[in-house]
């Protein structure tokens, strides 16, 4: 027979557990994690929180009873010595009386969890029916949230987002921009492999599954939006515009960089959302984030707005034409030797124009829209093989980059792995290779070291160009 | 022909009937053509179980590798690739080629000595599934040297990116490595099971009935269905997954009207009751470990019986909880997440009745007893966290996140591996015939409980605060940081723990120092304590007729009427099947084979697609010769005259 000299270990080691169960949630209090689903901001993520709050309660009840009735049995029954560990017990076979309580009363602490659970799943697969008025007041939602909800396809791609409004017949990339007070549609379809749609904060998450059009919804909270927990515990409260400013004049941009650090973002700034692709698509998976950001309804109009005529084929400066006159403000493109044989600039017409008055021969009538930089970093992109890959101010999603109309907006960069500054840019278009290894932009098909884009690296003329002319998109 | 032999070949000398082309090792055969060729339950139960530690070492490896590059953020240990690979590697590993073998392992040793039986039913048979799961383990890892490297797809190798159209390393073969492993490790587990059920059901020593059979091997017989109604999905998708990548069908690709969420039905109805594969024999060793360090018998046997088949059963019905976020609808998500919940009461009522038994026994804390607390507590807080998953809104934020890496690490380390350890503490001096050291058990025990709280109890907060599973950096400014490294710290704590527990164990082979165990130690009940330590080649020098459930504790305490008794020797003494080269040679056929197939294709010098089968027919010949020469050998035999007492 061994010895039993050790016997007293386990129950402290199962107390060691608990205490270390208890730290960890005593640290969960702060919870304003970028990417926290226990910091739901919205309707659909605030019901998952509560039905997983739900059931973290019954399962500590559930792991004390148990556990302490082990602890318990543990205790009164350890052998005390050699001899009684040498002793013989009454050999009792069982209770079918004890058995069938437990196992009716596991039953009954199941059907707790089961019902909000079925709720639950109505509620992430239905958008509720604005006619519906018992079902809206339930969930606290006004009837013209449902009905004016927007529409958003998302396609996932390796390895960056695609978001498409249909509504409004524009396309972004990597960064959702969205109306607070509306509920939102989002269809997800993917044009490769699997990958899966995470909006922690809003929407829990689904999978863009291939040859099929999965689907969820999501409305924000306001309310939930303007308020927070800051960095010594307070509560606060802020304005509707503090905590969401302006996408379409880059106020979100200026607000989020006023921080010092890029860790810092998410507590300038309560509209703004992290989510992720949760579903492994390949080598670069973990790279593979975006943005949400919430606006209020009138900017996210002009937002809208200027998102639609920078995409609008109607609306791009056309060739200047010695047969027209021009209206004051008219944006035309007319060849300009500074910038090389052949390339043209934007120029806008300063007063109406007549037949014949052309931006070289009158230049008091005409100004250059942009500068000398922009235009010549706006050549770089065409002649550098950029646009094979990404579409600036067209619609479509069928290229193999992310669009990049009105990129000087954006908030972050590489599907949203950085700060889209003048900094960030000029790194990653250096070499993106050492931000994001194996990146599709220097890695992809067709891309090897002859591709003008490895020849950046020590070139800072070009390099200064190319970011004057991305963020100068706005 | 062979039957004649057995009958009237000379007990003591070698057959003289052997075959020109396959010489058989004889009785007296030794060293290495003993251990190839042997088809003693125990001796391929001690071989399943050494490769499965070193395979363990392997996936540990791995494991640890994964942990370091996620200690901080953008961190440049492994490239994205090796990190998938690694992912990858240590799933498939840690499933296939350590849990399932070492459960195989004590399976093979103790179920035939604890009916009481000789050997299992089909004893060559064994030895091929020994050499299949040996040759699946080499091909898997085989894969490290080929184009490609090792498969970054993931254990669950989700199409399409499995599909060549979305491969990332041209030509890569890490998924068709991992295909036809998969396949073999199949055949060697299918192979198992018909061996087990078969003999469990007919190779019962008289009076040992269904009732009286010891948990452990219920469990077996109950894993053995679900092993053989699972893999067959499982071969199935891999047959379509290798069409689709060798010969342009198109069973996935969307492209062409395939379906990705076929490959996840199969996947799932394989994937799941395999969860159940995994935990249910650590299940049955608890349950064996636990009586004895209590000194009562089982509480509620017949229900702890009863609710491991019921897991077992309705394991086949909940494989959809895996694709809750696949966009099934409404009804099918509901009905699983139902389902899903109710295999929580089988599951609680194991746990119940654990406690039962303790309660009003005689508790000694033994390392065996302590590793099965541990497994009750750990697998407790998984089986919580899985009631969690169950529901549909919950498992929208938990899927993919570490907080299922979490979960399942709780239900597979603090589960499945924590019952293996608790096996290899109890069984071990039945199997080496000497103590092990308690002091040191009792450290290995603290490390790993330690450690593997210290690793996977910070990923539920991680998986909560949204780190996603799978991916092999994260960005600064998430709070990532602090939890990842307690997490790495423990999971080398964790490392430390479980190497030493390995070394305890070859240990424990060799060490001539260590206390001699006895019949039995821990004065335990099931029928293999009535053997001695080691026990002998014949287990059994008479079949022993059963009258009680807890056969060896009723013989020490029980009343006279309740012991067990002896079936006479008769006078040709115990037949002893011969050892054979032909599992060995079948096994090594289907190798061939598959290295064949691997490396049929390749590209001539007009650039055109050429398919070369000779290798691939070479094994397949191998393997049918093997097959033949087996049917054309037969068992025949030796004969042993041991005296009564010897066993």
């Amino acid at each position: 027979m061994t010895s039993h000299t050790h016997r007293s270990k386990i129950p402290q080691l199962v107390f060691s557990l608990q205490t270390l169960a208890l730290f960890l949630l005593g640290s969960c209090s702060r919870i304003d994690h970028k990417q926290s689903a226990l910091d739901p901001k919205g309707l659909v993520a605030q019901n998952q929180y509560d039905i997983f709050m739900l059931s973290v309660w019954i399962t500590i009840f559930l792991f004390c009873a148990v556990g302490g009735c082990l602890l318990f049995v543990l205790w009164k029954y350890r052998a005390k010595s050699k001899e009684e560990a040498m002793e013989i017990p009454e050999q009792m076979h069982g209770s079918s009386k004890i058995e069938t309580t437990l196992i009716i009363a596991s039953a009954v602490i199941l059907v707790i969890l089961a019902v909000p659970t079925l709720q639950g799943v109505v509620l992430m697969n239905r958008v509720p029916d604005p006619n519906d008025q018992a079902t809206l007041e339930k969930l606290k939602l006004d009837k013209s949230q449902i009905e004016d909800a927007i529409t958003v396809n998302v396609t996932g791609k390796r390895f960056f987002w695609v978001f498409e409004y249909p509504q409004y017949g524009i396309v972004t990339a990597n960064e959702l921009v969205f109306p607070a007070s509306k509920a939102v549609r989002v269809n997800l379809r993917t044009e490769d492999v699997i990958h899966s749609f995470w909006l922690p904060k809003l929407a829990g998450k689904m999978d863009l599954m291939p040859g099929q059009e999965n689907f969820l919804w999501f409305i924000a909270d306001e309310q939930k939006i303007r308020s927070g927990i800051d960095k010594d515990g307070n509560p606060y409260e802020v304005d509707a515009k503090t905590a969401m400013p302006s996408v379409f004049d880059g106020k979100m941009r200026q607000t989020i960089f006023a921080k010092q650090a890029f860790t810092d973002e998410f507590e300038a700034v309560g509209g703004l959302f992290y989510g992720q692709c949760a579903e492994y698509c390949g080598n670069s998976h973990a790279y593979m984030s975006f943005r949400a950001l919430a606006q209020t309804d009138e900017d996210f109009e002009k937002w809208v707005l200027k998102f639609r005529n920078a995409q609008n084929p109607n609306l791009q400066p056309t060739a200047y034409s010695a047969e027209n006159t021009y209206e004051e403000g008219t944006v035309v493109t007319y060849t300009d030797e500074q910038l090389g044989e052949n390339n043209r600039r934007e120029f806008r017409a300063l007063k109406a124009t007549a037949k014949g008055q052309t931006p070289v021969t009158k230049p008091d009538v005409w100004e250059k829209v942009h500068s000398d930089d922009y235009e010549k970093g706006k050549i770089l992109f065409g002649t550098q093989g950029c646009a094979q890959c990404h579409a600036i101010n067209k619609t479509g999603i069928g290229a193999k980059g992310p669009n990049l109309t009105l990129f000087g907006l954006r908030t972050s960069l590489a599907a949203g792995w950085m700060r889209n500054d003048e900094d960030s840019l000029d790194k990653w278009l250096r070499n993106s290779n050492e931000i994001k290894f194996g990146n599709l932009m220097w890695n992809g098909e067709g891309i090897d070291d002859r591709h003008p884009l490895r020849q950046l690296q020590d070139d800072d003329e070009k390099v200064s160009q190319l970011v004057t002319y991305l963020l100068g998109l706005k | 022909m062979a039957i004649e032999s057995i009958k009237y070949a000379s007990p003591e000398t070698e057959s003289k009937l052997e075959t020109k082309a396959f010489p058989r090792p004889g009785q007296h055969a030794s060293g290495i053509v003993d251990w190839l060729t042997t088809i003693d339950h125990k001796k391929i139960g001690l071989m399943y179980g050494l490769a499965a530690l070193f395979f363990l070492i392997v996936g540990g490896i791995e494991a640890l590798l994964i942990r370091s590059q996620l200690w901080s953020h953008n961190m440049e240990v492994l490239t994205n690739r090796q990190y998938n690979q690694m992912f990858t590697m240590h799933g498939t590993t840690m499933v296939f080629l350590v849990i399932m073998p070492l459960s195989a392992a004590f399976f093979n040793f103790f179920m035939p000595l604890q009916i009481g039986a000789r050997d299992v039913a089909f004893p060559r048979m064994n030895t091929l599934s020994l050499w299949c799961f040996i040759a699946g383990g080499i091909i898997l890892n085989l894969s490290w040297f080929f184009t490609g490297g090792s498969p970054a797809i993931g254990w669950f190798g989700y199409a399409p990116l499995t599909d060549p159209r979305f491969t990332e390393v041209i030509g890569d073969m890490g998924p068709d490595f991992w295909i036809f492993s998969l396949q073999i490790l199949g055949i060697a587990s299918l192979l198992a099971s018909f061996n087990f059920i078969t003999t469990i059901i007919n190779m019962r020593a008289p009076g040992m009935t269904m009732m009286r059979l010891p948990v452990f091997t219920w469990m077996t017989l109950v894993v053995s269905f679900l092993l053989i109604l699972a893999l067959p999905a499982i071969a199935i998708a891999l047959a379509e997954l290798m069409f689709d990548r060798s010969y342009g069908t198109n069973f996935f690709d969307f492209l062409e009207g395939g379906k990705p969420h076929l490959w996840q039905h199969l996947f799932w109805i394989f994937g799941h009751p395999e969860v159940y594969i995994l935990i249910l024999p650590a299940m049955g060793i608890v349950s064996e470990v636990i009586p004895v360090f209590s000194r009562k018998p089982l509480f509620g046997y017949g229900l702890v019986v009863f609710s491991g088949a019921l897991i077992g059963f309705m394991g086949f019905a909940v494989w959809s909880h895996h694709m809750f976020t696949t966009g099934m609808g409404v009804v099918a998500t509901s009905a699983f997440s139902i389902l899903t919940m109710l295999i929580a009461i089988p599951t609680g009522v194991k746990i119940f009745n654990w406690i039962g038994t303790m309660w009003g026994g005689r508790i000694r804390f033994d390392t065996p007893m302590l590793f099965a607390l541990g497994f009750i507590t750990m697998f407790m807080i998984g089986g919580f966290t899985g009631i969690m998953h169950s529901s549909v809104p919950i498992d929208a934020q938990h899927q993919d996140t570490y907080f299922v890496v979490a979960h399942f690490h709780y239900v597979l380390i603090g589960g499945a591996l924590f019952g293996l350890f608790c096996g290899f503490y109890f069984w071990l001096p039945k199997i080496t015939g000497r103590m092990m050291n308690e002091k040191l058990g009792k450290f290995v025990f603290t490390l790993m409980f330690l450690g593997f709280n210290l690793t996977f109890f910070p990923m539920h907060y991680l998986g909560m605060i949204g780190q996603p599973r799978r991916t092999h950096s994260y960005n600064e400014g998430h709070g990532f940081e602090a939890w990842n490294q307690i997490a790495t710290v423990g999971s080398f704590i964790l490392g430390i723990g479980v190497f030493i527990g390995v070394v305890q164990f070859i240990h424990s082979f060799y060490s001539k120092k260590l206390k001699p165990a006895g019949k039995n130690p821990w004065d335990a009940r099931s029928l293999e304590w009535t053997l001695s330590s080691p026990v002998k080649d014949y287990n059994f020098a008479r079949t022993p007729i059963i009258k009680a459930r807890d056969q060896a504790w009723e013989n020490n305490h029980g009343e006279k009427d309740n012991h067990s008794e002896k079936q006479p020797l008769d006078d040709h003494g115990v037949h002893m099947p011969d050892r054979s080269w032909c599992p060995l040679v079948t096994a090594f056929g289907l190798f061939v084979m598959a290295i064949g197939l691997l490396f049929h294709q390749s590209i001539d010098a007009s650039g055109e697609l050429a398919r070369d089968y000779t290798i691939a027919i070479a094994g397949g010949v191998i393997f049918v010769v093997g097959v033949i020469m087996w049917a054309i050998e037969g068992p025949r035999g030796y004969h042993l005259f041991p005296k009564e007492n010897e066993e």
